[in-house]
This record gives structure tokens, sequence and C-alpha cells, in this order.
């Protein structure tokens, strides 16, 4: 508490957080449209499979979000939380072109 | 972001906790007061302070007066702005439904109306809505603003700011912060034990606010936790929407499949045909539910498809018996009364969800457990608000010495935050009282006080709140805890003289809602006079003396 944090310069500060936020938030997308393709992929009514990744959510986006305060590098929070959604939604698609 | 972990984890707890704080006192102080919105309904509208009702008779009373609803006039406006153009003369009704609950003496009253003429959306309606005292069938004024259940409610999930939901994204981001202060506020502080049973009133200011923001954060904790992440469930297709976007398809289907499946047909059959006596398969639900051991009264009653052959009719209980969220639906034939179907129990993922949401919007029926509720909700203000103390505290006097204005600011918008919410509070309590019965678009008039109320709050503070950059206490929190008090105390005045429903009274007829109220505004109005006093106290210096005077080793460097 008592060791003032070294400063950091307005665009790092900027970058964090909207990494954090958006990139979290698209993770999290990611995750929930993903978790839902796969759980109506293996046979799960959808409103079962979107009622339960909806209670998962919102840990995973506090941890995504968290982790991306504690991370030493910015460009690793873009790539896991930006990245990361864009790969998962684009797999839910794909999963659910194919089922569909 | 910084070279440990404990130091990114205390940025994000100070900044995010800070900014983000100014909105979690507004979720936490309405949210903590809409435990009891229906009960400060009635304090609000003094011709409903009657005793909780059943569902009155459908067929004798509902339904003519659901035959009389029309659309409100807002949804109409904005259906024109959907459709580019004037709407069909015609409008066929499809549904209508009945809302209570146990602490409720009014019955609302809800209707839908089809859009016929929207090409983007055939499935496009809008809803009519009143209120009616059940004994009667009246209808209760649209002008009455209901104060607890239509606007503190929503204010605390929704800060009432509707454009593209802003309101929802904003609080949700909060309680996302709010889970995210709790988790770093944990990593922060080693000794979590040892800090739940230190208090030091007398400290210095900073002491003793960091003792009880650590205090009401540990104990309220699984409280706070739980509320922040049960609100992000409740509006999770708000903040994921993935039925009408990606999963839009198979949303369709799976309903369609279900209607298919259970009976309850999707869409109406284009064939006319009568609604068979409602009330006769209301005496049906009840039996069937006292079969299963559970107390019946209706909570929600819906008809869907009116005047159609596939028109079905959706009966559910009133949950108070329990935690989770219940219904135990029994869906039964308009045209014939015939059952159609029962709710099956729920599976266990919609199980663990509808106790997570039933927990935060009790619908349940035990006095004990939402007073904890008020109490957990208001540990919570204290904690956010003993954050900001001492967010101010820790900084003013490098700031006075630097001469910024940071902490300056901090502490005027905190002051709006915490005394300014209670101020506009009451006084739109006190608005309530006063503005005339008979004026018209009164609800209007009152949010209006509300916002005013507010904005006055912040413009004192902003004022006042010179001496912080001295490295001195702002007077505005103390005048502000004087300004809570008379509101409060003229709330309850307000309410004997214009009502005749004086404490008295309400105690003796042991009318809680109304008698409830009009305590807490006095508590609350006891609790600012301390404030204040104790506050004046260390303006002039009198509290830190003292400590210098007994040894105390921390005031050493105040």
């Amino acid at each position: 508490m008592s060791a003032s944090a070294p400063s950091l310069s307005p665009l790092h500060i900027a970058l964090r957080i909207i990494g954090a936020v958006g990139g979290g938030w698209l993770f999290v997308w990611g995750f929930t449209t993903l978790g839902i393709a796969l759980g109506i992929a293996t046979g799960m009514p959808y409103d079962e499979a979107r009622t339960l990744l909806y209670l998962l959510a919102f840990v995973v986006f506090l941890v995504a979000f968290c982790w991306s305060f504690v991370t030493a590098s910015i460009a690793r929070v873009w790539l896991v939380l930006a990245g990361g959604g864009a790969v998962m939604t684009g797999g839910a698609w794909l999963l659910l072109r194919s089922i569909a | 972001m910084f070279q440990s972990f404990r130091m990114s984890m205390t940025w994000l707890h100070t900044w995010f906790g800070l900014v983000i704080g100014y909105v979690l006192m507004v979720c936490f102080f309405f949210g903590a007061l809409s435990v009891f919105d229906r009960e400060i309904d009635r304090w609000a509208i003094p011709e409903t302070r009657f005793e909780p009702q059943v569902l009155p008779s459908f067929d004798k009373m509902l339904l003519p007066i659901f035959e009389k609803m029309e659309p409100l006039e807002e949804e109409l406006d904005a259906a024109r702005d959907r459709v580019g153009g004037p709407l069909p003369e015609s409008k066929p009704v499809m549904g209508y439904s009945a809302y209570t609950t146990h602490r409720d003496p009014v019955l609302m009253m809800f209707s839908e109306y089809a859009i016929t003429n929207n090409p983007d959306d055939p499935r496009d309606h809008v809803h009519g809505y009143i209120t009616i005292d059940p004994r009667s069938g009246a209808q209760l004024s649209d002008e009455q603003l209901k104060i607890g259940s239509e606007f503190f409610y929503p204010l605390h999930y929704s800060l009432h700011l509707h454009w593209a939901n802003l309101g929802y994204w904003i609080v949700g981001f909060a309680a996302l912060v709010m889970l995210a202060a709790l988790v770093s506020g944990v990593v922060m502080h080693r000794k979590i034990f040892r800090e739940f049973f230190t208090f030091r009133p007398n400290k210095q200011a900073q002491r003793s606010a960091l003792d009880l923001h650590n205090l009401t954060g540990v104990v309220a904790l699984p409280f706070h936790f739980f509320f922040a992440l049960t609100g992000l469930i409740v509006f999770a297709s708000i903040y994921l929407p993935v039925g009408e976007t990606m999963f839009e398809d198979v949303a369709l289907k799976q309903a369609q499949e279900e209607a298919a499946a259970t009976g309850l047909a999707f869409d109406p059959a284009g064939v006319p045909a009568p609604l068979a006596s409602v009330d006769a398969m209301v005496v049906e639900a009840k039996r069937r539910w006292a079969a299963r051991d559970m107390t019946g009264e209706v909570g929600f009653l819906a008809v869907n498809h009116i005047g159609d052959a596939n028109s079905y009719v959706s009966i559910y209980r009133a949950g108070t018996d329990r935690v989770t969220l219940t219904g135990q639906g029994i869906h039964f034939k308009g045209s014939t009364g015939e059952i159609i179907r029962e709710d099956p129990p729920p599976s266990a993922v919609e199980g663990v969800t509808d106790f997570m949401t039933g927990l935060h919007l009790q619908h349940f029926k035990h006095w004990m457990l939402r007073w904890l509720y008020v109490l957990g909700g208001l540990a919570g203000c204290v904690c956010i608000a003993t954050g900001f103390i001492f967010f101010v505290e820790k900084r003013k006097r490098a700031h006075a010495k630097s001469g910024s204005s940071g902490a300056r600011w901090a502490d005027a918008v905190a002051v709006s935050t915490v005394t300014g919410i209670v101020i506009a509070a009451a006084g739109m309590l006190v608005g309530n009282r006063l503005l005339p019965t008979d004026l018209p678009d009164r609800g209007f008039w009152e949010e209006s006080v509300f916002w005013l109320s507010w904005l006055a709050a912040f413009v004192h503070a902003a004022i006042r709140s010179a001496p912080v950059q001295q490295a001195r206490i702002s007077p505005a929190w103390r005048e502000q805890c004087w300004a809570i008090a008379v509101l409060a105390v003229g709330a309850v005045v307000l309410n004997w003289i214009t009502t005749g429903d004086h404490l008295l009274k309400t105690l003796g007829e042991a009318y809680w809602p109304v008698a409830g109220f009009d305590l807490a505004l006095l508590a609350a109005a006891a609790l600012a006079v301390f404030a204040a006093r104790r506050l004046r106290l260390r303006e002039i210096g009198a509290i830190e003396q003292r400590e210098t005077s007994s040894g105390g080793a921390e005031a050493a460097h105040a």
C-alpha cells in the first residue's frame, strides 16, 4: 500500500484499460459463444447451454480483467484477450455452421 | 503492469474503485432501498395503503378491464419510429397478463398488441400497462409514480439511462469492477483476519476510514461478491446478446420445437375461439400446487394468443416460500380450460441459475432476511464511502503542498454520491408529499425533484470543498448531513400532515410498510445528526488533539 507506483504514460494506461475492458469482453464473448456451440454440438439444448455459459461468463471476465492489469506486456493482453476472443468466436461460428 | 503483483492490484483497486465507486454507490444504496420497494410505493401513494391482496376474479373483474386497455402512447411513438410511418388503425390484441406479489396491495396489468405493418419484424408489438386496486377494480392514476418499484429499483440497475441500454452497460461494468475490487482488495491486505477485528474510530480519519473500509469489505465480502455476480447474471442476455445475434436462428428453432413438444403454441392458429373460464383454471392450478404441498397463491397469470384457437393460459405460483425463483407454471388450453402441461422441475443448470437470481431478486417472504439484505447493501455503501475518504485523506496533504486539486474533486464527487444521493432520495419524498395531488404528470415532477436535488448537492459539494486543497475537511460533508436530517424528518412530518398517518397510528395498527419506512427515515436523520456532530469535531481538530494527548503513536505523523 505504502510503496508509490512508478508513473506510467497515459497511452500505456489507456491501452491497458481498453485491452482489459474491450478485449476482456471479446474474450468472454468468444468463450460464451464457443461454449454454447460446443454444448449444442454435444447434444445440450440451446437454452441449457446458454444458461450454463452465462453462469461461467462473468467469472471468466473477472479473471481476464484482473489478469490484464497483472501481466507485464500490453501486447500479450491484446493478443490473448482480443485475439483469443476472435479465434473462439470464429470457432463458434464454424462449429455452428457445421451442425446447423 | 507493475513490477509486483500486489502493486498492480493496488493500482486496479485504487483507480477503478474511485471512478466506478461513484456508480457503485448508486447501485448499492438504491439496491438496498429496493429491498423494500413495494413498501416505499405505499408510503409514496397513500391511497394504496391497504393490505396485500390476492389475484381477484379474472372472469368478472380483470377481463372487462383488459378489454378496455390501450397501448401506451410512448410505445406507439417508438413503434412509429420502427415502422417509419403511421401505424394501422387496428392493433389486434395478442396477450393479457397480471402480476402481483405477497407485498403488493395493487395489481399490475399488462396487455400486448400486434403491430402488423413492420416489414422488418412480423412479430413487432406494443404494450399497455395499468395498475388497479384489486378490491374495486378501480384504475390508479398514471400520474402516480411508484417511487420504490418504478424509480429507485430501476435506478439501481439502469441508472434511468435508457438510450442504447447505456445505464445497464455502465452498471454491468461497475459490477465487474466491484468483483475485481473485492479480489484485489483481498490481495492487498495480507492480514485480513486481523483487520476484520480492527476499528479505531478515534484515530486520524485516514486510519479510521481504512479500518471501516476493511471491516465492511471483509465482513460482507460474500454478500458483495454474490450480488455483483448475480446482478450480472440477471442481465447476461443484455451484456452477451447471443440469442439475438449468432444464435438467433438456433434460439427461434428451439422455441418452435419446444412449442411443438409442449403444446404451448408459438403462433396463433388464425381461427377465432372464445376464452373459457380462467377462474376455473386458477382453482385447478391451486389444487395442483396444494397437492404438492406448496402455498398456492398466483403470482403471474398470462393469457396468450387472445381470441384464437391456439390460445393458452399460463398460471405461475408466487414463490414466497423459497429463495429460488419458482413458477411451477401450469398451462391450460384457453378455449376449453383443459390442462396442456405442468412445468417439469428445472434441470441442474437452471436450478442453480434460478437459485442465484432468486437470491438477488428475493421474491420470498422472510422479513429478517430482507433486513439483512438492507444491512448488506448499506455495508457496501459504507465500504465504498470509506474507500473514497481513505483515497482523499491519503493524498490531500501531498496535493495541498503540490497545489493539485485532484483530492478536492475526488472529495466533491464523493460528497455528492454519498450524502448527495441520500439528499436526492429524501428530497424526492418531500416533493412527493408537497406537490399537488392533481398536478398533471406528477411523476415527472417528482423525478425532477430527485435529479435537481442531486445536482444541487453536487454544486454545493464542489463549491464548499475548497478546504480540501488546504488539507482540511470539506464542510460539505457536515452540511449535507444536516440537510439529510432536515429532509428525512420533514418527510416523516409531511407524511403525517398530508395523510394523517403518524407513527403512533401506523405503529398502533402495525401497518409496517409506512411505520417501518417512517422509522427508517428517522433513523437516517439521527445517524446524519450524529455524523454531522462528529464531523464538526474533526473539522476543528478536536478528535486528532484528543488522540495526540492520549499518546497515540500514529497521530505523530498526522
